[in-house]
């Protein structure tokens, strides 16, 4: 029984070491890809593009001015009319404009009231609220006015609320999703296309013997991508922080992806042939990320949606591990993850069998 | 050696490869995977962060404080909890993921407020979600610059945002998701057109039949570039109807783009199925490929003239920004091909086109390996 299972496994693991093609594909993605996710990307407004047309002729503008610096702000460009200015808005290469008035200078000397006025590319909102509130801030600070309270701001668990790492965790988290569902699929749709399977059936070994050994292999060759991964990018690269213990976002990793090898089966299940697999993991995926609570945190989806949300794996897994990496939660709190994760596993698995374990 | 297309070799190709999209279902599939991106991820992603869960200690019980606290419960941003718990208990809750930020208000700050003093007021943020807790940052000193500062300032900002002026994020997430799903989707029906026939061994077929490799190619790709021109309509009438997202430049430019876009979403998975031997590496090259550059260089999630360095440079290799651009143009600003930046674009977008077509039909050979 055992050396039985154990030889599909490697023969699994066998043939997926053949194609070098695909070794490289799973390789780039655990590596490269990876790493072009984390670096790429800054949510929060970094080298903001400004603009400026300055009617005023004084200092006081450029005082203004000098207070829009890096990382929030590049250098800010000067426009000589307020056409050019929003011309360069307009084709994107400016996100903010400021146009200083003839009279600005002169109305805050004699202290009136002043106005600034903002061009403001909002195509991405929040960067666009959030960049208007660094203005607010900046002109504050310039005008020196005081505000009798002060904030004390405690970013909990990522103190400098390092975004690299947390995209290259997402990225990875979402990645392992993606692998073991397609890899595992199309390990049994192949065989269906070839037609191996049915000889499989009829072979007098336990058929769920053999799922289980092939779904195995697949796990094993996604943990081994994840271990890399962790080694040379999450770790390697970014300072990601580790504020649990390893060994237990291993294990809920191996959990999560073989429940997620379920849904492989699922689509195996229900796919004729490999083009058949790669539409429906992709239909079958995307409700579970978008359910996972990875974009927009669960309590604010629509309550319908948040009911729905108990059913993707992906939810306890990702919400385990941030807990993990980021709030340290210890090992035995984190029970309601590891059963999430299982018990969806174990029903996806009982279909599974069902569908997949009898002749066609 | 090449001769002239023919199309009537072209025409029964064409009409067989979409009787086998037909009869294998698949054509449910070409329809049904965009349209449920775009309307899930349309509703889903949510780069504001409202109902922020703040639990509030107000440990003054005073008038100002509870007048701070209310300017905090009338913001569509938060949803106010009054505690008496501990700061600790609070603060556990919040690693329970229980609730998001904690703000202490100190017991003598109404009397400091009045004597003129400065008060300390204590806020804890969740920061697993490092993007998220910087906008609850940013709303949290929002609320309470606006209700401490009593002296009008001076200079006031004028601001007038442009594009988007509701600030909504539909308007500026759905259009990405267009560029997102005609990348994604025609690449992945493609990408196994041809891998497909080499592992099941019909590529002997067209090894030996007479049909040249170009007519192969238009043969191959047509149908699926028919059957997901209709898409460029669907997506359009989501983005207009559904998230009411405002349409302000010229159609024809949108759906000339959008087809030029199909094109090279063709000549990717193409590509891809030229070189790839197995279809189980066409799958996950493809997705692996066309997703996440997809998702990072649509302008979505970040402007590109904010990238710098190698994102730069990859933002401007990948052809998602240069349709994007156009996209975002025909649906918030309107200029149309009076930019001479769009024309520009829109010619990059056709080089693509010719390049990846012709890497293909270099790299197609038409005998056995």
């Amino acid at each position: 029984m055992k050396s039985l299972f154990f030889a599909i496994v490697f023969k699994e693991l066998k043939s997926f070491m053949r194609s070098a093609a695909l070794v490289a594909v799973v390789l780039y993605s655990f590596t490269i890809d990876i790493y072009v996710a984390g670096e790429g990307i800054d949510i929060e407004p970094r080298n903001v593009a400004v603009g400026y047309v300055d009617n005023s002729g004084g200092g006081i503008s450029k005082k203004i001015l000098s207070n829009l610096h890096s990382p929030e702000f590049v250098a800010p460009v000067q426009f000589l009319s307020q056409k050019e200015l929003s011309n360069a808005i307009y084709n994107k290469e400016i996100m903010v404009g400021l146009v200083f008035d003839n009279d600005f200078e002169k109305l805050y000397r004699e202290k009136k009231n002043t106005q600034l006025n903002v061009l403001l590319d909002a195509t991405s909102a929040s960067q666009g609220f959030t960049t208007l509130m660094y203005l607010q801030s900046i002109l504050l600070s310039f005008e020196d006015i005081q505000i009798p309270l002060e904030l004390k701001i405690h970013k909990l668990f990522n103190q400098n609320s390092d975004n690299k790492s947390f995209m290259a965790l997402s990225e990875l988290l979402s990645l392992i999703t993606m692998l073991v569902v397609i890899l595992t699929a199309i390990v049994f749709v192949k065989e269906k296309e070839d037609g191996t399977w049915d000889i499989m059936l009829l072979m007098p070994i336990d058929a769920k013997l053999t799922i289980l050994a092939k779904t195995l292999s697949q796990v094993i060759i996604v943990m081994g991508g994840v271990i890399l991964s962790l080694g040379f990018v999450i770790f390697g690269m970014f300072d990601t922080p580790m504020n649990g213990s390893f060994w237990s976002f291993i294990f809920l990793t191996f959990l999560y992806t073989f429940s997620s090898a379920g849904i492989g089966l699922f689509v195996a299940a229900i796919a004729k042939d490999v083009m058949q697999v790669a539409q429906f993991s992709i239909v079958i995926m995307i409700p579970l990320i978008f359910l996972s609570g990875a974009w927009t945190p669960v309590y604010t989806m629509h309550p319908f949606f948040q009911v729905l949300s108990f059913f993707s794996p992906l939810r306890y897994y990702i919400e385990g591990s941030e807990s993990i990496f980021y709030r340290g939660t210890p090992f035995l709190d984190l029970y309601p993850y590891y059963f999430g994760v299982m018990i969806l596993g174990f029903i996806l698995y009982i279909i599974g069998f069902k569908k997949i374990g009898r002749l066609f | 050696m090449k001769s002239f297309v023919r199309f009537s070799v072209i025409k029964a190709f064409v009409h067989k490869e979409l009787t086998e999209l037909v009869r294998t279902k698949l054509i449910i599939m070409v329809y049904m995977m965009p349209s449920m991106v775009t309307i899930l991820f349309g509703y889903g992603i949510a780069m504001d962060v409202t109902h922020s869960r703040i639990s509030i200690i107000d440990n003054d019980n005073s008038k100002y404080s509870s007048e701070l606290i209310s300017k905090f419960s009338h913001s569509k941003y938060f949803d106010v909890t009054l505690t008496h718990e501990s700061e600790a208990e609070a603060l556990e809750a919040i690693k329970k993921a229980q609730s998001d930020i904690v703000l202490i208000i100190p017991s003598s700050f109404e009397k400091n407020l009045l004597k003129g003093q400065k008060s300390e007021l204590g806020v804890f943020i969740d920061a697993a979600f490092a993007n998220r807790a910087s906008t609850m940052q940013n709303y949290v000193q929002g609320v309470i610059q606006s209700a401490a500062t009593t002296s009008a300032p001076m200079i006031t900002l004028n601001t007038r945002t442009l594009f988007n002026q509701a600030m909504r994020d539909e308007d500026a997430i759905v259009p990405g998701l267009i560029g997102l799903v005609l990348l994604v989707a025609p690449a992945i029906l493609t990408a196994l057109l041809i891998v497909k026939e080499k592992e099941k061994g019909t590529i002997f077929n067209f090894y030996a039949s007479p049909i040249g490799k170009l007519e192969f190619l238009i043969a191959k790709l047509l149908p699926v570039f028919m059957l997901h021109s209709l898409n460029i309509f669907i997506l359009f009438i989501w983005a207009t109807y559904l998230f009411d997202v405002p349409f302000r430049g010229s159609f024809f430019l949108y759906w000339l783009s959008s087809e030029i876009y199909i094109l090279i979403s063709l000549s990717i998975g193409m590509l891809i199925s030229i070189i790839a031997k197995r279809q189980i590496v066409a799958v996950v090259l493809t997705v692996i490929i066309t997703i996440l550059p997809a998702f990072l260089y649509s302008g979505m999630l970040m402007p590109i003239s904010s990238m710098q360095g190698i994102s730069w440079v990859e933002a401007h290799i990948f052809p998602v920004m240069y349709y994007n651009h156009i996209l975002y143009d025909t649906f918030l600003i309107g200029q149309g091909f009076d930019s001479p930046k769009i024309v520009l674009y829109l010619c990059i977008l056709i080089g693509y086109v010719v390049a990846l077509l012709g890497l293909g039909a270099l790299f197609l050979k038409k005998e056995m390996r």
